[in-house]
């Protein structure tokens, strides 16, 4: 009896971020909807989310899916033999990897994405050195390129940590089992390490791709207002249109992508293995 | 071997890519030059600027209050939510989880958005307790997440234990399972901390007029160039969280796999009591008395002052130092980066300004939409100094010159460089030169990229009428390919920097810039331009309408103007102190005071109307994202 009465009271532990998460979470998100779907006066409409397929808008559209699904490719081979080597040099203090991609976080985000301004500018410090070698110049600032490279660049940690969360834990025995049963190391890697890492893989993904598609930093500092991305039409719809109205519109065709991303970890990655940190 | 050195190689190569931005920022941040494209030689002046900008170290200020109450209080939800989580059915768990997951990853920008709905919809004023509300909503999903995977592998078994050798159960809780979640409790801190001091959009969202955070202090100058202040505070802070982590790391660890009895040696009790003691001790004692210190200013003349919203980089903070000094008024100070980003906190009436700066065109709209408040003269003796001239431009936009006093004006042109244009440049065709390809540098705000392009078409750049919008949008399109991008201060620091052939400039900045490169030279088109006026109002919901005023009067002496003019380098209508400036060559400048023959094909923006505002929009739409 004492035991169940415990667990109850345990439970109530939960009561303040319930409580929490349903104002700041749930509630702001009907209030996108309401306002998605409402005209200025208030009144029902589904014009706003018809905007969305304006042949402006179906281009930033586009361009942000196009651009975040090479970036996540990108990061993703990037960052497996990258978590592969980590995991293997077996460094006890393993605090010590975050603490190396968690480190630049300290420097703030925009500058070090304002810095690629400086490395990757015609004359920029690249391009420099570049001449320097007698090297062809690099020419990708104020490109989609160039957006590419900001994306890889601010998300990659957030795919190398939870793939080399899961990596770490997987047995070792596990391994050997299969290379003494005979398979060679290509096999033994996609038979066995990559299933088991598969948890790690799908929650970078989703950790890399739902920034990526939605960013409006990147691309405002990296591609020289040329293009435009989903995230700066709607950064715009509010910050200086002002229509409310229709920026929340195009923010629920975005948040279509993040519930599918949701979907996809919460099937593949049911206890959370594979969550960054 | 090889498979050894390629590993090496690799990492070393993701190392340099993690760590090129962050090496240029240290380097950036000895530059004597004040623009980031150009290496003026070593100085570490800015390290001794940074203490004595009041602005960015209550940014940091408030930054680092955020992250550590945020922080705070998300561990503490998020443990106790980790524990009753834990003790669940898998049903209830899944749900929770999948709550827990709707902030890590949702886009920022919408929860930003959400967020910001919702606290506009409560009608609370967007400010400190917003962002900070907005950062334990993220910090939480973090700390939950850390704490779980600790609870799991606690078992329940000694806890239990404790339970039957007569442990309350909350002494069983601290003294058994809490030490073993508390390395995920600590690191769950430790990730809240870090994701609420980087983060930027939310805070974006969230925050309002008279709060920043670095980030937000940062964003709003990007477009007129990172103060070096910036980049030698970073790598303060940089530097010392490397330091700090790095104590951290080689703490002596009490690992399992330590068969020897612990020995304590006398380094491990240094550094235990260096992380353990010293360093919480010195960041609260920072904190609090940074807030003594910061609060004593804001609070012991709160009633005496004046809060004023201008354009970033628009003054000299001397000046202000001066004012507060002579007058004993505190000022609080604002800036926005376009006058469309100004208009709304204005009209929201959210924050009482007193006394704002913004163009012509918009303050007819200020106007015309009575958001402004009448001067008193008698407060504003000063306007003597101010040329008739000015004073009668301004009555296109203020017909009596009731409300405004001139403190800036200028003209939009094209600054080139003349090392990479060799013929004489006099009309805005060059920028529909195919030789200039990927060397232009066109303006980020409608109007003015309308305004250029309608001119050159021969039409005025008030125009409404469609068809030579539509031949203006058409004209842009054809432009798209030869741009290398749309900025909008930024054209000072590049065109310093030799990025690109030409650019469009105002022409204070074009001065600027040829301080710095001398190489540049500044055209006014035949086809006339824009000229422009920016002006000091009062809002009608001013609540220190008199502070205002002499603030403005303050600013019309001419000492004072000035003084303004030498930092700012936008042309003076204040006749008074141009007499005064010493240089000759800067006081006949053409740049800074054309004769009034090249203006005259020039004419100022005036306010169309929120209709034709939106068809402007609408097509410049079309041609950014052609």
């Amino acid at each position: 009896m004492r035991r169940r009465s415990q667990l109850k009271s345990k439970k109530l532990l939960a009561g303040p971020y319930l409580f929490w998460s349903v104002s700041f979470v749930v509630i702001p998100l009907l209030m996108v909807f309401y306002y998605g779907l409402t005209d200025e006066s208030g009144a029902f409409t589904l014009d706003n989310l018809a905007k969305t397929t304006s042949p402006e808008n179906l281009k930033a559209l586009g361009m942000a899916l196009l651009l975040s699904l090479i970036s996540t490719v990108i990061c993703l081979l990037l960052a497996y033999p990258l978590a592969t080597i980590l995991a293997e040099k077996n460094v006890n203090q393993s605090s010590f990897i975050v603490l190396i991609f968690i480190l630049p976080m300290w420097m703030n985000f925009l500058l070090r994405t304002l810095a690629w301004q400086t490395l990757l500018e015609k004359t920029g410090v690249i391009n420099n050195i570049l001449t320097f070698l007698h090297l062809p110049s690099l020419n990708i600032i104020n490109t989609p390129y160039a957006i590419v490279l900001g994306m890889v660049y601010n998300f990659l940690p957030f795919m190398v940590l939870p793939i080399y969360n899961v990596l770490v834990k997987i047995d070792p025995n596990v391994i050997f089992a299969a290379r003494d049963l005979g398979a060679n190391g290509f096999q033994t890697f996609i038979k066995v390490t990559f299933p088991l890492s598969l948890p790690g893989v799908i929650s970078g993904i989703t950790m890399v791709f739902v920034p990526a598609l939605t960013t409006f930093v990147v691309s405002d500092l990296l591609g020289g207002g040329k293009i435009l991305l989903i995230g700066n039409v709607i950064e715009q719809a509010f910050k200086q249109g002002s229509n409310w109205n229709v920026g929340s519109g195009l923010s629920m065709v975005l948040m279509i992508f993040i519930i599918a991303s949701m979907a996809i970890i919460a099937k593949y990655d049911k206890d959370g293995e594979g969550t960054t940190f | 071997m090889i498979r050894k050195y390629a590993q090496r190689i690799y990492l070393a190569l993701i190392f340099i890519l993690l760590y090129a931005p962050i090496v240029t920022l240290i380097v950036l941040s000895f530059n004597k030059s004040k623009t980031r494209s150009k290496w003026g030689g070593a100085t570490l002046k800015w390290y001794s600027a940074l203490f004595q900008n009041e602005q960015i170290m209550n940014a940091l200020y408030t930054t680092l209050l955020i992250a550590l109450v945020s922080a705070l209080i998300a561990t503490l939800i998020g443990t106790a939510a980790a524990i009753g989580i834990q003790s669940m059915k898998r049903k209830m768990r899944t749900v929770f989880m999948g709550l827990t997951n709707i902030p890590m990853l949702n886009a920022e920008i919408v929860m930003g958005i959400s967020l910001m709905l919702l606290f506009i919809a409560c009608n609370m004023t967007l400010g400190f307790s917003t962002i900070l509300i907005a950062h334990i909503t993220f910090n939480i999903p973090y700390v939950i997440l850390s704490v779980m995977p600790k609870l799991k592998q606690t078992k329940r078994a000694t806890y239990e234990a404790a339970l039957d050798l007569g442990a309350s159960p909350m002494m069983a809780f601290f003294k058994v399972v809490f030490p073993d979640i508390l390395p995920g409790v600590l690191s769950g801190f430790m990730l809240a901390f870090t994701m609420s001091l980087d983060d930027f959009v939310i805070t974006h969202f969230t925050k309002g007029p008279g709060v920043d955070t670095l980030s937000t202090k940062i964003y709003s100058e990007v477009r007129k160039g990172i103060k070096p202040e910036m980049y030698a505070l970073s790598t303060l802070l940089f530097v010392s969280v490397l330091i700090l982590l790095l104590l951290i790391n080689y703490t002596p660890k009490k690992t399992e796999d330590q068969p020897v009895p612990r020995v304590i040696t006398k380094r491990s009790r240094v550094f235990n009591f260096v992380t353990r003691r010293v360093v919480p001790v010195l960041l609260v004692g920072v904190l609090v008395f940074g807030g003594f210190y910061y609060g004593s200013q804001g609070s012991l003349n709160s009633d005496n002052r004046v809060i004023v919203y201008n354009w970033g980089e628009y003054i000299d903070p001397e000046v202000i130092t001066m004012f507060e000094e002579e007058t004993g008024i505190s000022v609080v100070y604002e800036e926005f980066e376009t006058n469309e980003i100004m208009y709304p906190k204005i009209q929201s009436g959210a924050i009482a300004y007193d006394v704002v700066c913004p163009s012509d065109y918009m303050i007819q709209r200020m106007r015309e939409n009575d958001l402004l408040a009448e001067l008193n003269f008698d407060n504003i003796p000063n306007i003597k100094y101010i040329g008739d001239t000015y004073l009668k431009s301004s009555r296109e936009f203020d017909p009596e010159n009731k409300y405004s006093v001139p403190y800036c004006w200028g003209t939009v042109g094209i600054l080139y460089n003349k090392t990479m244009v060799d013929e004489p440049i006099d009309s805005w065709g060059v920028l529909w030169d195919e030789k200039y390809k990927d060397n232009i540098l066109m303006q980020d705000s409608v109007r003015d990229a309308f305004g250029v392009t309608l001119k050159y078409l021969g039409y005025s750049l008030n125009s409404t009428d469609l068809d030579e919008l539509t031949a203006a949008t058409n004209l842009l399109i054809e432009q798209k390919p030869l741009v290398q991008a749309y900025v909008i201060d930024q054209v000072r620091d590049k065109m310093i920097g030799n990025e690109a052939a030409i650019g469009i400039i105002y022409s204070g900045e074009a001065i600027y810039t040829q301080f710095e490169n001398e190489n540049l030279e500044y055209v006014i088109p035949k086809e006339g331009s824009n000229i422009w006026i920016d002006s000091w109002v009062i809002p009608k919901n001013a609540e220190h309408k008199e502070n205002a005023e002499a603030f403005i009067n303050f600013l019309c002496r001419p000492d004072i103007a000035l003084k303004n003019f030498e930092y700012i380098t936008y042309s003076t209508p204040n006749t008074a102190a141009r007499e005064m400036i010493e240089d000759e060559e800067i006081r006949n400048s053409k740049i800074a005071f054309p004769d009034e023959s090249e203006l005259e094909n020039c004419e100022t923006f005036k306010f169309l109307g929120d209709d034709a505002d939106r068809v402007y929009l609408d097509f410049w739409n079309k041609v950014k994202s052609k």
